[in-house]
């Protein structure tokens, strides 16, 4: 197959020979490996790569990825990172409209006659840079031989990738991984790996999110060798029965193996001492390729998991050899709980649920969208100092850290799927959804319900998360509607969350089980539960937290007793998105915002409504936040 | 009447001032300058220009999406340019003449039990009104001030009502009895009462600068300084100055700028450097809000009316 520029005009094509989205776990070759945690199949990428700019793609190097192409005039650049910021491309900062807002008239295909298909629109704009990037490398030893995939965590916004010389695959999604199977390709030393990767695609039209508009290969990218046996996918799905000291775990794996494997799989189930609770074999069978395998295990005396005890079984899907040698071993911790509405209530674990929650960006004042683990650990270590029990991943799937920290911290999830298409809605604060993305044009279902499936495939795992979340301001459609089906029909007994119900009733039934709102008012709020409330009432974002702000918290906190189906909400926001530059003037090191540099229009300090500044300190308001919360706590 | 006691206050009746003296203290009530003009205590100045009511504080991101700014603009220039109206001495109860030739016939420096000095200021907003400020000093010192704000229909709601106190240098630290962190009317029910030390004077570094550092229900403040303006001075021991309650807590902030400084910088770094030391005492607090970002207004019970008189009162020890 050859690449086809006009992809990135194309609304029905966003993944080309990507490997199907599956559950985010760690593997190892045995327990050894494991208990050093040493992973050895795993080959980085990170660091330095050549790199080559140009404005848009009719002006790219287009033959890069060729083996014998002279990149002698390649640039360097950091990986992983945001192509702004490493000086190529302006920084810039909007909020609800478009990145190309008063420069190009676009709007999406299909939504409108004048429209069309879309061809061109990205493929053939004088404005849509391309970043071309080279890496070569020899594989590591422990690699050499064995089947190899290039796993990227993070890439905004639309990729194409070739390893020596051949296509490899393409993918949009910017903030779920994408892998791809090198295998046939690969060789041990000398491998040319390019990617060409374009600011803007049609998945623009999805990815309108409040914040800076960056592109780049921004989150760690690593080449994954897998063993003989490998557990492509599993879902490990612990339920809590009524009594909340009983119920089952619901075990299913896929497994690809390597030719004429004679294996067997097995579960084991540890509590936190590392007593077995569980310990049984998983029977295999062929299913298109792979081998699938599903049990079901009762299990007694549960400690379940919640914010106050988020207590982990430790689980293992170990794949063995004829003659019990491990092949692969794969760990997993998983806590019990129960997530569900009765009588018009969410009830965890059969109590009432109070979400103290906050929305969270992922946030480096130097780095942008690209942060380090030490980021994830301070902002969940401030979560559970200031009694913060809920984050939403605003607007998008975090790094894959992230939802184990939640796990461990007992911090609820709103998982949100990579979906905001504000812009195509909503004109200067009217709601005007003539050319709303994606709405009910068939086109455009495909791709959100992909970014739903690869979000839930990634992360169905995490006993944290307690919600799904369609995504955010998007308004609401058959394509919307078609994500929460395909949630509703995965049966993991979590609630679906999307707060565009609110715009369209017509779809309330259908894509929400819950009543969400953002920045209602508190009597707007009391307006709803007071009049025969369909459901059960939580804010997905209130309390702006812009500036010096946060004033009146109380007025929200008292709905919680006055109401049983007022049920909290989450703060906006977590973190300033404002960025440290060096001042011309003073040679300082400052925060800059959008409109500084250059970037118009823009919606300036709009970016900073954290409770926590950029530099991660706390906001003076924290204390309120640490008070309120710590009364529901 | 003569100064002849030296246990009561020596009043100076000058020409263009005031000049009230006692154990370690001396204040200068100016008629010129249509306020009070300096405190000295312990031979350091305390003030570089009278203070003057407030009616400004700078404006937080959400009163500019609430467009308050707007409805309420008329006080920004009411807080920046203030007329003095009349200026009223008493001295234990008796009204003086003060003016010149009438001021010949104290004959010498007087002694007093008591001196009220009475500043009346007329606003230029419209419509207009007045506040009474009224400065009463005992034979300790002490300096009891009450302010009187003279509601008028019509006028639009107070971001903050106040007095300013400029300090010739910045502070180099301040201590507090009331509640921790930066609070506001509808932003305090998680503060800790306590006593506080704060020796970092600088803006909470909001992405834009605008209205920080307020403490609400504060029973006492002493501001502590070393520097000074005056050439001669070779002392560089701290020196207190304590304001108090005098009936009910006030609130206060301590900053290096003037609310308008503040409303000029969209960075920090555009910022004069930190040289004084701005101390507003309030009588009232606008809240900040927290509903949303682009209108929701701050919660009425939150918000202070300018068609109400606001009577409060301190003391500066």
């Amino acid at each position: 197959m050859n690449a086809d520029i006009r992809w990135i005009d194309n609304p029905e094509i966003f993944r080309v020979n990507q490997i199907a989205a599956h559950s985010d776990h760690d593997y190892f070759t045995n327990y050894e490996a494991l208990n050093s945690n040493s992973h050895n199949l795993i080959q980085s990428l990170n660091g330095q790569w050549k790199f080559c700019f140009s404005r848009n793609a009719m002006s790219r190097p287009a033959d890069f990825y060729k083996e014998d192409y002279d990149t002698s005039y390649f640039d360097k650049i950091m990986v992983p990172g945001h192509i702004e910021l490493a000086g190529y491309d302006q920084i810039r900062y909007i909020n609800t409209l478009y990145p190309w807002e008063g420069k190009t008239y676009r709007r999406g295909a299909y939504s409108i006659e004048s429209a069309g298909d879309g061809t061109g629109m990205f493929s053939e704009a004088e404005y849509n840079p391309v970043g071309s990037y080279i890496k070569k490398f020899d594989l590591d030893k422990e690699l050499c031989g064995k089947r190899v995939r290039l796993f990227f965590e993070g890439v905004e916004q639309a990729m194409y990738v070739w390893l020596n010389g051949e296509f490899i695959g393409y993918a949009e999604d910017s903030f779920t991984p994408s892998e791809f199977d090198l295998t046939p390709y690969i060789r041990e030393k000398d491998n040319v790996l390019a990617v060409e990767i374009h600011k803007m695609c049609s998945a623009a039209f999805l990815e309108d999110q409040d914040f800076f508009r960056f592109f780049g290969i921004f989150r760690n990218v690593s080449l994954r060798a897998l063993p003989e046996a490998h557990v492509e996918d599993m879902w490990l799905n612990p339920v809590l029965n009524e009594d909340n000291v009983s119920g089952t775990l619901n075990t299913n794996i896929r497994v690809s193996a390597t030719e004429n494997q004679d294996m067997c799989a097995r579960i084991i189930l540890k509590n936190v001492d590392d007593q077995v609770i569980l310990e049984r074999n998983i029977e295999l069978e062929d299913k298109d390729g792979d081998f699938v395998g599903s049990i079901s295990d009762d299990i007694k005396d549960i400690k379940k998991w919640d914010n106050h005890t988020p207590y982990l079984y430790k689980a293992y899907i170990e794949l063995l050899k004829a003659d019990g040698e491990i092949i692969e071993v794969v760990p997993y911790r998983i806590g019990f709980r129960k997530i569900e509405i009765k009588n018009k209530v969410m009830l965890l674990n059969g109590e009432r649920l109070i979400i103290n929650g906050v929305n969270r960006h992922e946030w480096n004042p130097k780095t942008g969208r690209c942060i380090g683990l030490e980021d994830m650990v301070s902002d969940i270590n401030c979560m559970t100092r200031n009694n913060i029990n809920a984050v939403r991943t605003c607007h998008y799937p975090d790094q894959i850290p992230w939802y184990y920290m939640c796990d461990d911290a007992g911090i609820y999830v709103m998982a949100e799927t990579n979906l905001e298409s504000h812009g195509s809605w909503q004109k200067l604060g009217a709601v005007e959804p003539s050319v709303n993305i994606p709405g009910s044009i068939s086109q455009w279902r495909e791709v959100v319900v992909d970014r739903a499936r690869t979000n839930y495939e990634t992360f169905k795992n995490h006993t944290s998360i307690l919600f799904w979340s369609l995504g955010n301001e998007s308004y609401a459609g058959d394509d919307i509607k078609a994500m929460n089906t395909y949630f509703k029909e995965r049966q993991d007994g979590r609630l679906v969350h999307y707060e565009g119900s609110f715009y369209t009733r017509q779809y309330e039934d259908t894509i929400s089980d819950v009543e969400s709102r953002m920045y209602a008012k508190p009597y707007e709020i009391r307006e709803y539960l007071s009049n025969h409330p369909k459901k059960p009432y939580l804010l997905c974002e209130y309390m702006h937290d812009m500036g010096n702000s946060l004033g009146g918290f109380d007025s929200y906190i008292k709905l919680i007793d006055e109401f049983e189906m007022y049920q909290g909400g989450f703060i906006w926001d977590f973190i300033d998105q404002a960025i440290l530059v060096k001042d011309h003037v003073t040679g300082k090191e400052v925060l800059r915002y959008g409109g500084d540099f250059d970037d118009r229009p823009s919606d300036y300090e709009f970016s900073g409504n954290g409770i926590v500044f950029a530099d991660r300190k706390e906001k003076p308001a924290m204390q309120e936040v640490r008070y309120y919360y710590g009364l529901y706590r | 009447m003569a100064y002849t006691d030296k246990s009561k206050l020596r009043v100076v009746y000058g020409d263009y001032t005031l000049g009230v003296h006692g154990k370690e203290f001396n204040y200068i009530f100016s008629y010129a300058q249509g306020g009070l003009e300096s405190i000295v205590k312990n031979g350091y100045e305390w003030l570089y220009r009278c203070p003057k009511p407030t009616f400004w504080r700078a404006l937080t991101d959400n009163d500019r999406g609430s467009k308050f700014h707007i409805k309420s603009g008329s006080w920004l220039s009411a807080d920046m340019f203030i007329d003095c109206k009349d200026v009223q001495v008493f001295m234990d109860g008796e009204v003086q003449k003060i003016y010149a030739p009438d001021n010949n016939s104290y004959e010498g420096d007087v002694s007093a039990d008591e001196i009220r000095v009475q500043y009346t200021y007329e606003t230029i907003n419209t419509p207009s009104t007045t506040v009474v400020v009224t400065y009463t000093v005992d034979i300790t010192g002490k300096i009891q001030v009450n302010v009187h704000y003279n509601g008028v229909k019509g006028l639009p709601e107070f971001p903050v009502f106040g007095m300013r106190f400029v300090m010739p240098t910045l502070a180099d630290k301040y201590l507090y009895k009331g509640l921790s962190g930066e609070t506001y009317p509808d932003r305090k029910a998680g503060a800790i009462e306590g006593v506080y030390e704060v020796s970092d004077l600088s803006l909470t570094p909001y992405l834009v600068p605008q209205e920080c550092g307020m403490r609400m229900d504060t029973e006492w403040v002493d501001i502590v300084r070393h520097t000074s303006l005056d050439n001669s001075r070779t002392d560089y021991s701290s020196q207190t100055l304590r304001i108090e309650k005098k009936d009910e807590p006030f609130a206060f902030s301590c900053l290096p700028y003037t609310a308008s400084e503040i409303e000029n910088a969209l960075h920090h770094e555009e910022l004069p450097p930190a040289r004084r030391t701005i101390l507003c005492i309030y009588g009232a607090v606008r809240g900040v809000g927290g509903i949303d970002s682009w209108g929701s207004n701050v919660e009425d019970e939150y918000c202070i009316s300018a068609e109400e008189d606001i009577d409060y009162s301190f003391t500066i020890c």
